[in-house]
């Protein structure tokens, strides 16, 4: 994905709330067709970014520009920027058909036109005999239809998500997903998307910025952002993640540099020059360790012994509780399987984890 | 809920109202209804002698002018206070909770205020010796205008008065819009006024058409504000009804005036009502 003009380039975004509660600066870009995420807990400035783009709130500084030219100082509705909002925001007076229709409506299309157009958005999002309905008769995930195909409709350079999917139950909240990415796919929009559910901007993004206070942490690819954070917050906040202090042990003047985390378990982690007493942040997934014996003759150089405190049962996987080398608390996520019916409380089991698996974060 | 129980358990709760209602309200205005069709007497006020005469008296060139003025007046208080006061009604409703407490107090305010003080205010302000004429006497308009006293006037201080019962419904209405329709309607390509036209307008009806009934009852039926602001020759029903029973002493032609009154502003409630809740029922129909 590293070609492509850029379509959206957020530059020095700043929103001043108060002294102690500023925005930015945020930068970034998102290029043509691109689904870039804003990915963040509440509060981190992710949907103030987007309401700075969308024109609902006024930045105190910096640029936003849409395919070569200044948004920041148009009124919202004169931005040609498509927003999908979090309760839909459908207009409850009016059928699903006018609701469609509105944007066409105020550019004065002509009515059969309009009619056309509004059929195929219907078509598209898969809604074709509802267009009499008013919302309140729709579910939850039709509505959210609609008001995806009354943004898209206006066919805008650019559409905005604003957690469109958090108020849709699990199970359509997934299905949702599919349907947004085929979409976004099928029609080449650029979007930026906003969530704080790190699976769903996984699933769903080319790229991700993580923000945390009103800053950005890292953006980057799914794989990039899950596999080297470039942060610790980044990194505990993406997954469950076991985050470890260590202290590097000796020069390590192998092929190997070998560390001891301040709980006392010894780790093999891939080659670092000059690190020799230096103190590192070591990130540990939980689903990189493996029961030792799993994989059959495979040597794996960090093999210890864990006592289980708890265990919870998710059904595809088991999430252990336990404490490596007798003090050094982790988390460990293992499948279930015929062999893990026998793991309790209490139980000492053998575990492993390749040092290839193990990311530093240097302190 | 017991079963058995000879009384709804409904009826608890709205009797002792029923009853208050019954006693204070119902059985006054059946007396007021049969005073209507008694024979008036200049000597006995009135005689238990049915006649049609104090309803024909009412086709008459003064009354039937009268009754029109006051639907004219109830009228333009309505329309200026649905004017001035939707926009009022937006910004309260759409303002934080701190701007919100004044602006009730400044809106409601003049409430707890008696409406003869009140009308005594309005006469420091536009009387012939008022703030306004000095001011333009001062700008070098020696004679003043006349400001008091006039139809005008009456408006200015209906429609003060009554400002309140038409905002308090629309602000309610408004605020149960979620303000993420406006922005949707912004975001789709409406400007600010077309916003307002296509979503808060018809969205608030229920709350505007409340306050517009408000509003008008209050108006039609106003006494003192039209006696001490109005013009002579220009009086309203409810002061007419005034002089009939305190000055001619003709209770029944009071009660012809005050039948007809409530009458006209029931039809007209009535058909306010009917037709929004049609509207209401043709939107539930094509559902």
């Amino acid at each position: 994905m590293a070609e492509g003009q850029v379509a959206l380039e957020v530059s020095g975004l700043t929103k001043r709330y108060s002294p102690e509660v500023t925005i930015g600066p945020v930068s970034f870009a998102v290029r043509e067709g691109e689904f870039f995420s804003l990915l963040g807990p509440s509060g981190c400035g992710k949907t103030t970014t987007l309401r700075c783009i969308a024109g609902f709130e006024t930045p105190s500084g910096g640029s936003i520009t849409l395919a070569g030219q200044r948004l920041d100082d148009r009124p919202p509705h004169r931005r040609d920027v498509g927003l999908v909002f979090q309760n839909y925001a459908l207009f409850p007076h009016l059928t699903v058909f006018d609701n469609i229709a509105f944007g066409l409506r105020l550019r004065k299309v002509e009515r059969a036109e309009m009619e056309r157009r509004v059929a195929r958005m219907l078509e598209l999002v898969d809604l074709p005999n509802l267009a009499e309905r008013y919302p309140a008769q729709l579910s939850g995930g039709q509505q959210q239809r609609v008001a995806i195909a009354r943004s898209l409709v206006l066919e805008p350079s650019l559409l905005l998500f604003d957690e469109p999917l958090s108020n849709l139950d699990f199970k359509l909240r997934i299905q949702m997903r599919y349907e947004l990415r085929d979409l976004q796919r099928r029609l080449g929009k650029t979007a930026v998307y906003v969530t704080h559910d790190q699976s769903e901007a996984l699933a769903l993004s080319d790229r991700i910025a993580v923000l945390s206070e009103g800053r950005i942490e890292q953006v980057g690819t799914p794989s990039e952002i899950y596999e080297q954070p470039a942060s610790a917050f980044v990194a505990d906040f993406i997954g469950s993640s076991n985050l470890v202090t260590a202290q590097v042990r000796g020069d390590g003047g192998g092929a190997d540099t070998t560390v001891e985390t301040d709980h006392g378990l010894a780790l093999t982690i891939p080659r670092l020059a000059d690190a020799a007493g230096t103190t590192l942040v070591l990130l540990l997934r939980p689903e990189r360790f493996q029961m030792a014996g799993d994989n059959g003759d495979r040597v794996v150089a960090n093999r210890f012994p864990a006592t289980v405190r708890d265990v919870t049962y998710l059904g595809e996987d088991l999430h252990l509780r336990v404490l490596a080398a007798e003090r050094q608390p982790l988390l460990v996520s293992i499948k279930n399987s015929k062999g893990t019916r026998a793991i309790t409380a209490g139980a000492v089991i053998d575990l492993a984890i390749d040092p290839d698996d193990i990311h530093v974060l240097r302190r | 809920m017991e079963r058995g129980r000879a009384v709804p358990y409904w009826a608890l709760f709205v009797g002792p109202y029923g009853v208050y209602l019954l006693l204070f309200l119902v059985l006054p205005f059946a007396n007021v209804a049969l005073l209507s069709v008694y024979l008036h007497s200049p000597t006995k006020i009135a005689v238990a002698e049915f006649t049609a005469g104090n309803y024909a008296k009412l086709w008459e060139v003064y009354y039937a002018s009268l009754f029109l003025r006051t639907l004219r007046l109830a009228l333009v208080v309505t329309g200026v206070c649905v004017v001035l006061g939707y926009p009022l009604a937006y910004i309260l409703a759409r303002s934080t909770s701190r701007v919100l407490t004044v602006g009730l107090f400044l809106l409601i305010v003049p409430l707890m205020v008696s409406t003869v003080i009140r009308v005594f205010g309005w006469v420091v302000i536009l009387g012939s010796e008022g703030l306004v004429n000095q001011a333009l006497r001062r700008l070098g308009a020696p004679d003043g205008v006349r400001l008091l006293h006039t139809e005008g006037a009456v408006i200015v201080g209906l429609a003060q008065q009554s400002m309140p019962f038409m905002v308090l419904p629309i602000m309610a209405a408004i605020e149960r819009i979620p303000p993420s329709l406006e922005e949707a309607a912004r975001n789709l390509g409406a400007s600010w006024s077309q916003m307002f036209a296509r979503v808060i307008v018809p969205l608030s009806t229920p709350g505007l058409v409340s306050g517009a009934l408000l509003v008008f009852s209050v108006s039609m039926s106003a006494f003192v504000t039209p006696a001490l602001m109005g013009g002579r020759r220009e009086r309203m029903v409810g002061q007419q009804i005034f002089e009939e029973v305190l000055t001619a002493y003709n209770w029944p032609g009071a009660a012809s005036l005050t039948i007809v009154l409530a009458g006209l502003m029931l039809a007209l409630v009535a058909l306010a009502l009917w037709a929004t809740g049609r509207r209401a029922r043709l939107e539930t129909a094509r559902r």
